[in-house]
């Protein structure tokens, strides 16, 4: 499980936190300098500038956002029980508030509130994925419970583990930096008018709104956070796609059989494949290391009984040895059914594209 | 969805073709009855119709509706296993498919198999039961005669885990509830002290102990029975301690098999039955297989029997002791007595009477048939003149087509 990170863009949300925010406009530098802050672990410094906007705009709601998540980091869990409480009343149109609360009250055992936040999230946005894999995992701890009550097992028996181990995920703290990228494209869509902006890609070139994985390791600005770049693909490609086009057709189709084998591999849970398609630069989501995230890709891949991905309006585009796949993903595993949007973002090194960033949005 | 949860789906429809799921239908009740409500519905059945219900619409595929109501279901109940397996299966079904009945993942289910094996038992057992519904307007064969003495009757079908307890109303029995029962570790037919197994037999509640004194482990009270009763000690059977119990705190029933050899319900099951029935007079039926009979055809093959005990009390009447004593098996015993230890006692009795003939009042006889044919007979023996007279209890065995009588006792 991860805490949610989607961005806020699909046209209704948009629409709505573009009139909350035109009110009283935060600057998108200071939302992905918080979210570095965030998951630098600088939390006390990056709370000190929550409060700080939060003092002038008290109803930003990605700052409030992101004070939830602090305060979640911190371990106040009540304030940040409030705080997503708070959220989802004042925007119930928002999953992303729901999710985390889901995410606290499973860190707190109550899974039956959990279940209950998460249903929310996915009424809120139907295709939200990360609410429909928490509350999967929700519901296969709630399952858990019931059959040690059935069989009679005291307390954490040892056979539970391997479940709780997924749970264990729930709490990390991934989503921490989530909000600083969505806001970018939300705030400028607050200075344009909503409309406009889902037709028209942003002003500006695709890189500050999508900071591509240019640098390796700390690229940062939303990289690993499949929030940030959720965004993304719906302003990048557009601008980027007309200057390539020509030359590069055949790498398209390169690409396109990456991404493929890639699907394959994860739908016949060869895990050896479909780890190896993702490069040395490739950023997991959150605070996770490669192998955390490793781990938990096993889990989850591997705990299931089948998996299907097919991928639907395949999309590539090209610049230099940089590729940008968006497609819509149909992922089916066990009873779970989820059709989303994905980007990856692909490097050439040597003759293969590896997978350098990851990212969806419903 | 989910084809996975096929196996549960059919588990469940096939459970219910034929269940029209109330346990009281049979009641056409009297209105005379002055706790219809209580008297009609008893409390529990609540428990296992709402699991019923949950199958039902598991089976119908309205999974969410019977999510919700397993998950009300197992918040009254906690402690109903079968229930939270059920509704761990529910769950499961929204992370996983669900292959069959109980799909424990195997690392909860390694330690526990038992457990596991133990409550689809119980939920076959539970669904045989109601499939398997005994005919309207029928009775236990062993119910021959009751007495408007004995106001309930009380029949254990071990093949269905299943008690079933009737009133006794002036038009006849009377299904009123049907419950859930366990039995011994061991099975049935108990022979010897801590064989584990519940003893089959023709039995009467022979009180009803304070729940105070009771450990937790017998839940909210028990009614023992009198096992081992006259044709058990005749064939050399012992142990002792049969009762109808509860369950403890922490299991709302147990498994089909888990006892020592009484006959345990659950606790509100058993509520309504130590509410209900009478202590002394409550017959209790324990058999491998229950036989459904319309009633008339329980009294016409009472006939041959009839004629015979008519036979007796006349001969008891005329005061003709040998002829009397014809009636009587060699190994007769009364009470530890033998046949010529105990004649001195019958002469006194035939000389106190002679002259007046005798009236059996509030007879009963209730049939047990093994490898022998036998009755339990109990009856109020009152001389003409006299108002009163000891109630007696007489046990018969058919040899060839002669009714003989091998015991003979006043019970009251």
């Amino acid at each position: 499980m991860k805490l949610g990170c989607t961005p806020l863009f699909r046209p209704v949300r948009l629409f709505a936190l573009a009139a909350a925010l035109s009110l009283a406009a935060v600057h998108a530098d200071e939302y992905s300098d918080i979210s570095q802050l965030i998951r630098a672990g600088k939390l006390a410094e990056a709370q000190a500038r929550v409060d700080r906007q939060l003092a002038a705009k008290p109803r930003d709601p990605q700052m409030r956002f992101m004070k939830g998540v602090i305060q979640r980091d911190t371990g106040r869990l009540a304030d940040a029980i409030i705080t997503f409480t708070r959220l989802t009343e004042d925007h119930p149109e928002l999953p992303e508030p729901y999710n985390n609360l889901a995410v606290i009250h499973a860190s707190l055992g109550q899974n039956e509130k959990a279940r209950a936040a998460l249903e929310m999230a996915i009424r809120t946005n139907p295709s939200y994925a990360t609410a429909h894999e928490n509350l999967s995992d929700v519901y296969a701890r709630l399952a858990s419970q019931a059959y040690n009550k059935a069989l009679q097992i005291n307390g954490n028996h040892s056979a539970t583990q391997p479940k709780l181990v997924l749970i264990r995920e729930l709490f990390n703290p991934a989503a921490t930096g989530p909000h600083a990228a969505p806001t970018a494209p939300t705030m400028q869509a607050a200075v344009t008018p909503p409309a406009a902006r889902v037709t028209a890609p942003p002003a500006k070139p695709p890189v500050p709104v999508a900071p591509v994985p240019v640098a390796a390791k700390p690229v940062v600005t939303a990289t690993a956070q499949p929030a940030a770049s959720r965004a993304t693909p719906a302003a990048a490609p557009k601008a980027a796609a007309a200057p390539q086009a020509a030359p590069i057709d055949g790498q398209a189709k390169e690409v396109e059989a990456a991404v493929r084998t890639w699907a394959k591999a994860w739908a016949d849970k060869n895990m050896a494949a479909y780890l190896s398609a993702y490069g040395q630069e490739f950023a997991p989501p959150g605070q996770l290391s490669r192998s955390a995230w490793e781990q938990e890709r096993r889990l989850r891949i591997t705990g299931k009984t089948r998996i299907s991905v097919s991928l639907l309006n395949l999309n590539v585009t090209i610049h230099g040895n940089r590729a940008v796949a968006k497609f819509q993903q149909d992922y089916k595993a066990d009873s779970l059914a989820v059709l989303s949007r994905k980007t990856l973002e692909l490097v050439k090194t040597g003759d293969r594209w590896m997978i350098v960033k990851e990212t969806s949005g419903a | 969805m989910k084809n996975g949860f096929f196996a549960l789906l059919l588990i469940a429809a096939t459970g219910l073709l034929m269940a029209p799921v109330s346990a009281n239908t049979g009641n056409n009740g009297q209105n005379a009855d002055p706790l219809p409500a209580t008297r009609l519905l008893p409390a529990d059945s609540a428990a296992e119709a709402r699991l019923i219900e949950i199958y039902r619409l598991t089976g119908a595929g309205r999974t969410r509706e019977a999510m919700v109501k397993a998950e009300h279901l197992v918040h009254d109940h906690p402690n109903f296993q079968l229930a939270q397996l059920v509704y761990g299966d529910l769950l499961a079904a929204h992370a996983r498919p669900v292959r069959n009945f109980g799909d424990v993942p195997e690392s909860l289910a390694a330690g526990t198999k038992d457990t596991l094996a133990e409550l689809r038992h119980e939920s076959q057992m539970r669904l045989k039961a109601l499939r398997e519904r005994p005919p309207a307007g029928t009775i236990p064969s062993q119910f021959l005669a009751l007495s408007p003495r004995n106001k309930h009757a009380i029949a254990v079908d071990a093949s269905r885990s299943r008690l079933y307890l009737f009133e006794n109303t002036a038009k006849g029995l009377n299904l009123v509830a049907d419950y859930y029962i366990s039995v011994g570790k061991s099975g049935i037919e108990k022979a010897a002290e801590g064989d584990l197994r519940t003893p089959l037999g023709v039995y009467f509640i022979i009180s009803n102990l304070d729940p105070k004194s009771l450990s937790d482990f017998y839940g909210t009270g028990a009614l023992p029975i009198n096992y081992p009763n006259v044709l058990d000690s005749k064939r050399g059977k012992t142990g002792r301690g049969i009762w109808l119990h509860g369950t403890p705190p922490s299991q709302f029933s147990r498994a089909p098999q888990a006892t020592d050899g009484c006959v345990v319900l659950a606790n509100p099951d058993l509520d309504y039955i130590i509410r209900t029935v009478e202590v002394r007079t409550t017959p209790v039926v324990i058999s491998p297989r229950l036989e459904w009979v319309p009633p008339h055809s329980a009294q016409a093959e009472s006939k041959p029997f009839e004629a015979a005990l008519t036979a007796w009390r006349d001969a008891k009447s005329s005061g003709d002791i040998d002829h009397l004593l014809r009636f009587y098996t060699n190994d007769f015993h009364s009470f530890g007595k033998t046949l010529t230890e105990w004649v001195p006692s019958l002469r006194s009795e035939v000389d106190r009477v002679r002259g007046r003939s005798i009236q059996l009042k509030d007879l009963s006889y209730l049939r047990w048939t093994d490898a022998a044919d036998t009755m339990v007979v109990t009856f109020g023996e009152v001389a003409d003149g006299s108002l009163t007279g000891p109630t007696k209890r007489q046990y018969w065995i058919r040899q060839g087509s002669e009714w003989k009588i091998f015991f003979e006792g006043i019970i009251g």
